[in-house]
């Protein structure tokens, strides 16, 4: 904590802007390219691995070193505070004029925009990627050599992606460190490249984001065209102003409007949310370090860095109607990828499904002005989920690649996976919103953003709240109803069929997994008849615990600066794009603390800075007391604080009905539950009540079935049929064109018969038409 | 003697000397003659004035007809000198890959290929209108034989068709350009074929006639690029050519066809361009998405490929008529880019066919376990091919797009900042955005089938006996030139860009106000209305 305390005593002592959301005008150290830049080092020591043949677990080792450089980067810039905000130019990428005339040109460096919302990214990125490249190195061990060097070369480039995505300073840069992290995570899920599946899997996902991306090129050609720059700085300098390149007011335009939803689309895409979400669970062919890494922590968030980063823009519209989309969508997906959770059976598909109802918590906190909570829950989330995946993965690991919840059962009390089951504990608690934890106060932040906001900035925002409550109930439920039936219980399992860096856990280095290679060689049924589950070794452990203590840890986060700006990832998000008054928030406490609370958010200081200019000139918004009135409430409470107790309550409903459903007899199961053989709960019973609905939703409601006709048919057939008018039709003309002057020879060709009388009739016949048409034209 | 006459004289003598050498030293003496045009070429580069790209350097010229003044005129801009460069880089490379592919009449092959490469420096260095079109026209005869002589089963028919088709189209160009000679004779009186005087000449031509010389320009143009609808020839002779014919009629000839455009629709006839913009921007478009399309249900990889290239050329089309900077550039760049990465691509396949002796995806896939030196090349171009950021391919198709999107006559009317008048914009370029979204779905089935999945090899394989199961280091250095380029022009396009704007600012220089005027006078209509 005293580490974490002296940059943030930096950052409460410096003056808030006085006007608008928090530019970083400063310039950023150049070593901060070494974050993105030793990770690229690693891509292409991997490379080189790879090309020597190395077949140990050096490209591993030498990957977590650099990313553990990278980290104490970020660390030291971190530690530097608001001193290092600002930009650092690196060198030219590409610049282009729009006309000799114009004099405007098209500026995208290669260049890092530092603010508190890349560093938070950034802090969060490079620390889990460097755990979990940790836990990699032991976990993809049975695959060493090119495999493992491909694993790693992906790994790396993915860290330098993301890198380039949360610190570009300008559009370009980050839709390279978009497109970059989409490759990646294109390589990675389709890294078992032999199982059909993950080769679908990494198609549709990176098929299914380039569709979002069409929507990030436009907003970018938008962007461009409306404010005549694509650089962070100048951008926000404007957008601050309220005007456009032509120093034009924005409000009210379709610029404010169409550029945040193209935006979003492209958000949507990445981060799975909305129509978009379909790849996502997909994506869990993947080994799953990627999952954790990719799929739950980092690069789907980026979709809401992104919004986070360019919300000024979407605040600078009166009606709000991007964020309104965004706040909706996000709820509608949290509930429905919940709704599909309750009937799935594979833990890791669970948790996929759960990034996307977390994702979608996000997205609602953003839509719903709570910035703060949103950033925070990103934070947070990063952490539990990646704990809960790398449990999961222990356990794929230790059982053949078993995930079903059915085949598995009291894993807790197994030789060597207690550590593995205690992490899965702090996780779900964590997921579930337990009090205290930190997946507890972060969504907090958004739950109770959800009925502070008043609806008539955006619309619905209490019936938001209520589904996102919901949701967070059931959130609970499906997250124990895994703990209850893998973790506890009576002890049993079937071994998967599947060998998937099956390499039982060796605590002494390299050797000990060529002995365990010779007993793969043994006969098939082997697997299943003399199949010991192998725990995690030391590297998968540490990895575990070091991501549980984190989630432990990062809780006490929310009351560091809580006051002045409600969490450290309040002090984060104030000196960044995405500080923004949130209804509700800044007006805790008594008449005195919120006055010092107002004075220090800055965007609070002149409301009208951030707020829609319209609602300041309608005095809506135009003293901080008048925030205060057009925030609502629940239940006549302070939605902030009466969020404590309302989601506590919730989410312990959640527990205990898992724990009633599915939980084994006895105290773990809470003393309610009644399970005594592994697969028999009494939700079957509850289940079979329901008719088909738990198949339907077990098939996750038939939505890829869906797309897939709808739009892949649809395509493919047309497909068909432009190849066939291709061939047929317009090649077909041309090959008649071709061959008519042969048929015209022919045709022809009896005419030249030699025979006189012949070639008289037709000079006759020829002159008598010669003849017609003079008179004729001579006529007319 | 200007350096471009040796660009355009060593192949020609090589090809000469290799047609009478012992066919044991063809292959040798090929590969030395590819290499001796780095010499003049380092120095044609070194020496460029690249700060006045836009105009004309190394010009010389020699009387050939004085009466009817016709001269053997040479001069390269910017945009001619870096088309140069390409043809000369892609010299060695289509040598080298041929040195196992090809080993029937190996004199006739290699003598061929190295004359082509004297006729494509020469379409692009000519500033006289007759050796350009001798040029443009003797680039077929080559080509027709490789195809001809050296290609696949159907190389018959392809070669002919090949030949043909853009035999027709080059005659109905000849006839625009031949209609602006006689326009410059009527007026001035005097015979020039010099193409900088005829452009200035055309370019005060009245609408109607400019129209009809667009028309004509286009139809033969448009063959050579090739546009949708007219591009059948080009999946049909791709398909059959032998490997190194795919990668200089995708690196190269196809580059002759945008280039026409370039140098000889725009620069010639701007107030047509400026009427028709928009069709051909809706021709380019339809290309995109529907050769995308095609491209997706394909089962020769090769043809995969080739159609491809339709789709991809329409984006350099596209750039060209958005009648900016940005996409003007871009589009250059394209050319370039599509050179390096296809020619990549077909490289890539021809190796495999020379292994395999099937591009079927049926019979073959999931290579990525038996060849994977060859499996990470491959993704490494698809992926360079799909426009990932931070490759070659995304900078020109970003700057294409945007061009596009710039290119509307309401952003002037607005006096927005970044804008440049023309009649596409946003609608345009979302459309041939989706091209975007298609290309990934094509590229990566192909990728899905070739590369990835289980490994499937036709039934009658046995081992080549020069070749290893994966590559050999011939054919490793030559995947890692291009490679390198792709990366060195993703990562920093800069020079390059800034070594394109000269050009293409002199080329639309007369149509800033063209443009500006016709937004003005469509908004006077509009009030009107």
């Amino acid at each position: 904590m005293t580490m974490l305390s002296m940059p943030l005593g930096a950052l409460s002592n410096l003056v808030a802007a006085a006007d608008g959301p928090y530019i970083a005008t400063g310039e950023a150290p150049q070593w901060v390219a070494l974050i993105p830049a030793l990770p690229l080092l690693g891509a292409v020591l991997c490379l080189i691995c790879a090309c020597l043949n190395v077949k140990n677990k050096a490209p591993g080792y030498l990957t977590v070193g650099l990313l553990a450089g990278s980290f104490v980067t970020t660390l030291v810039a971190f530690l530097g505070g608001t001193d290092n905000y600002g930009v650092a130019t690196i060198f030219r990428w590409i610049h282009a004029s729009i006309g000799a005339d114009s004099g405007t040109s098209l500026v995208s460096n290669f260049a890092f925009y530092f603010d508190g919302l890349s560093m938070l990214w950034m802090l969060f990125v490079t620390g889990l990627a460097t755990v979990i490249g940790l836990y990699s190195s032991e976990y993809m061990s049975g695959d060493k050599g090119l495999g493992y060097c491909r694993f790693f070369f992906a790994f790396n480039v993915f860290v330098f992606s993301m890198s380039c995505l949360v610190m570009a300073d300008n559009l370009l840069l980050l839709f390279l460190g978009w497109e970059g992290v989409g490759l990646c995570s294109y390589l990675l899920i389709g890294y078992y490249y032999k199982k059909p599946e993950a080769v679908a899997a990494a198609k549709k996902a990176f098929i299914i984001n380039r569709i979002g991306d069409l929507g990030l090129l436009m907003a970018i050609g938008a962007t461009f065209v409306v404010f005549g720059t694509v650089e962070l700085r100048p951008l926000f300098e404007m957008i601050a102003a309220g005007i456009d390149a032509n120093g034009e007011a924005i409000g009210g335009t379709w610029a404010v409007v169409v550029i945040p939803l193209l935006l979003t689309a492209g958000a949507f895409g990445k981060s799975a949310q909305l129509f978009f979400y379909v790849w996502l669970p997909d994506a869990m062919e993947g080994p799953t370090p990627v999952s954790a890494l990719i799929h739950a922590a980092t690069m789907v968030t980026a979709g809401v860095y992104l919004i986070a980063r360019m919300f000024p823009l979407y605040a600078a519209d009166d009606a709000m109607i991007a964020l309104t989309v965004v706040a909706w969508a996000g709820a509608i997906t949290a509930f429905w990828a919940a709704t599909i959770e309750f009937a799935q059976y594979d833990i890791k598909r669970i948790m996929g499904y759960s990034t996307i109802s977390q994702l979608g918590f996000m997205f609602a906190g953003l839509g719903l002005l709570g910035t703060t909570g949103a950033v925070f829950h990103v934070f947070t989330h990063a952490f539990f989920k990646a704990t809960l995946f790398l449990c999961c993965g222990a356990v794929m690991h230790g059982f053949g690649g078993q995930l079903s919840l059915r085949r598995l059962s009291g894993v807790m009390w197994m030789k060597g996976f207690g550590i593995t089951a205690v992490c899965m504990l702090i996780g779900c608690l964590s997921l579930s919103g337990v009090p205290f934890t930190a997946g507890y106060f972060s969504k907090d932040m958004i739950l109770a953003q959800a009925f502070a906001t008043p609806g008539d900035m955006i619309g619905g925002a209490y019936f938001i709240g209520l589904l996102l409550l919901l949701t967070a109930a059931m959130t609970a439920y499906y997250t124990f109803r895994v703990f209850f039936r893998v973790f506890v219980g009576p002890k049993y399992f079937e071994p998967g069929d599947d060998d998937h860096g099956d390499d039982h856990g060796d605590d002494h280095g390299d050797d000990h997994s060529h002995a365990h290679d010779a007993a793969k060689e043994e006969p098939g049924d082997a697997l299943h008849t003399g199949f010991h589950p192998h725990a995690p070794g030391w590297a998968m452990n540490t990895a575990m615990v070091l991501l549980a203590v984190g989630t432990i840890v990062i809780a006490s986060l929310y009351f560091v600066n809580k006051k002045e700006d409600h969490g450290w990832a309040g002090t984060m998000v104030k000196y960044s794009s995405a500080a923004y008054a949130s209804p509700g928030l800044g007006h805790k406490g008594d008449g005195e603390k919120k006055d010092e609370a107002v004075g220090l958010l800055p965007a609070d200081a002149e409301a009208g800075a951030v707020m829609p200019v319209s609602l300041v000139a309608e005095g809506v918004v135009a003293d901080e007391d008048a925030t205060a009135k057009a925030s609502g409430t629940l239940f006549g409470y302070d939605p902030f604080k009466i969020m404590y107790y309302v989601s506590a309550v919730l989410g312990l409903i959640g527990i205990i009905a898992a724990a009633w459903f599915h939980g084994p007899k006895g105290l773990a199961g809470l003393g309610i539950g009644n399970r005594v053989e592994p697969a028999k709960v009494r939700m079957d019973a509850v289940a079979a009540r329901f008719g088909p609905i738990p198949r339907w939703a077990e098939n996750k409601w038939y939505v890829d079935e869906l797309y897939h006709i709808v739009f892949v048919k649809v395509l493919l057939v047309s497909s068909h049929i432009y190849h066939a008018i291709d061939k047929l039709v317009i090649d077909g003309i041309v090959d008649l064109l071709g061959s008519l002057p042969r048929w015209l020879g022919s045709l022809l060709r009896p005419s030249q018969s030699g025979v006189l009388h012949s070639y008289a009739t037709g000079m006759v016949a020829g002159s008598a038409v010669l003849v017609a048409l003079i008179v004729l034209v001579a006529l007319l | 003697m200007s350096l471009l006459y040796w660009l355009i004289l060593i192949p020609l003598i090589f090809a000469v000397v290799i047609a009478f050498a012992p066919a044991r030293q063809a292959r040798s003496i090929a590969t030395i003659g590819s290499f001796v045009s780095f010499g003049p070429l380092l120095a044609a580069l070194f020496r460029f004035d690249w700060s006045n790209g836009g105009s004309l350097q190394f010009v010389a010229s020699y009387d050939w007809i004085a009466d009817m003044g016709v001269r053997l005129g040479v001069g390269v801009d910017s945009v001619s000198l870096l088309l140069i460069a390409l043809t000369v880089l892609l010299g060695p490379i289509c040598v080298i890959c041929s040195y196992t592919a090809v080993t029937e009449n190996v004199r006739v092959f290699y003598g061929w290929l190295t004359g082509l490469q004297a006729a494509m420096v020469g379409v692009f260095a000519a500033t006289d209108l007759v050796g350009f079109y001798i040029c443009f026209e003797f680039t077929l005869l080559p080509m027709y034989v490789l195809i001809n002589l050296y290609g696949s089963k159907n190389r018959k028919r392809a070669a002919t068709k090949f030949f043909l088709y853009t035999f027709t189209g080059s005659i109905i160009a000849l006839a625009g350009l031949v209609y602006v000679v006689f326009h410059h004779r009527s007026l001035e009186g005097v015979w020039t074929f010099d193409i900088p005087t005829l452009a200035a000449t055309a370019a005060q031509m009245p609408l109607q006639a400019q129209s009809l010389v667009l028309l004509a320009l286009m139809l033969g143009f448009a063959v050579k690029v090739p546009l949708f609808p007219v591009h059948t020839w080009l999946p049909l002779a791709h398909t059959e050519a032998p490997t190194a014919g795919s990668v200089i009629l995708a690196g190269v000839l196809l580059k002759l066809g945008t280039y026409g455009i370039y140098r000889f629709v725009l620069g010639f006839v701007p107030e047509a361009v400026i009427e028709y913009a928009a069709l051909i921007a809706v021709l380019s478009i339809i290309g995109i998405v529907y050769a995308g399309l095609i491209c997706w249900v394909q089962k020769d990889v090769k043809k995969l490929v080739a159609y491809s290239s339709v789709s991809h050329l329409g984006f350099c089309v596209l750039g060209l008529v958005a009648l900016n900077s940005v996409g003007a550039t871009g589009s250059v760049l394209y050319m370039i880019n599509h050179g390096l990465s296809t020619g990549a691509l077909f490289l890539c396949i021809g190796m495999i066919y020379e292994r395999y002796h099937t591009r079927s995806m049926d019979e073959l896939g999931g290579l990525a376990g038996v060849m994977p030196i060859w499996s990470s090349f491959m993704v490494f171009f698809v992926m360079a091919s799909v426009g990932l950021p931070g490759l070659n391919g995304f900078v020109s198709e970003f700057m294409c797009i945007i061009g596009t999107f710039q290119s509307s006559s309401a952003w002037v009317l607005e006096g927005r900042a970044g804008a440049a008048g023309g009649s596409l914009g946003p609608w345009f370029a979302f459309a041939a955005g989706s091209g975007v979204i298609v290309a990934a779905m094509y590229l990566l089935y192909m990728t899905g089938r070739v590369v990835w999945c289980t490994a499937r090899q036709p039934a009658d394989y046995h081992e080549h006996p020069e070749l290893p199961k994966d590559l050999n280091r011939r054919e490793i250095g030559l995947l890692s030139v291009l490679a390198v380029g792709c990366l060195g022009l993703g990562v920093y396009p800069t020079p390059l860009i800034e070594a394109i704007e000269p050009s293409v600012e002199r080329t639309l220089a007369p149509y800033q106000d063209l443009l500006e005027e016709r937004a003005q006078r469509l908004s006077l209509d509009e009030g009107e209305g």
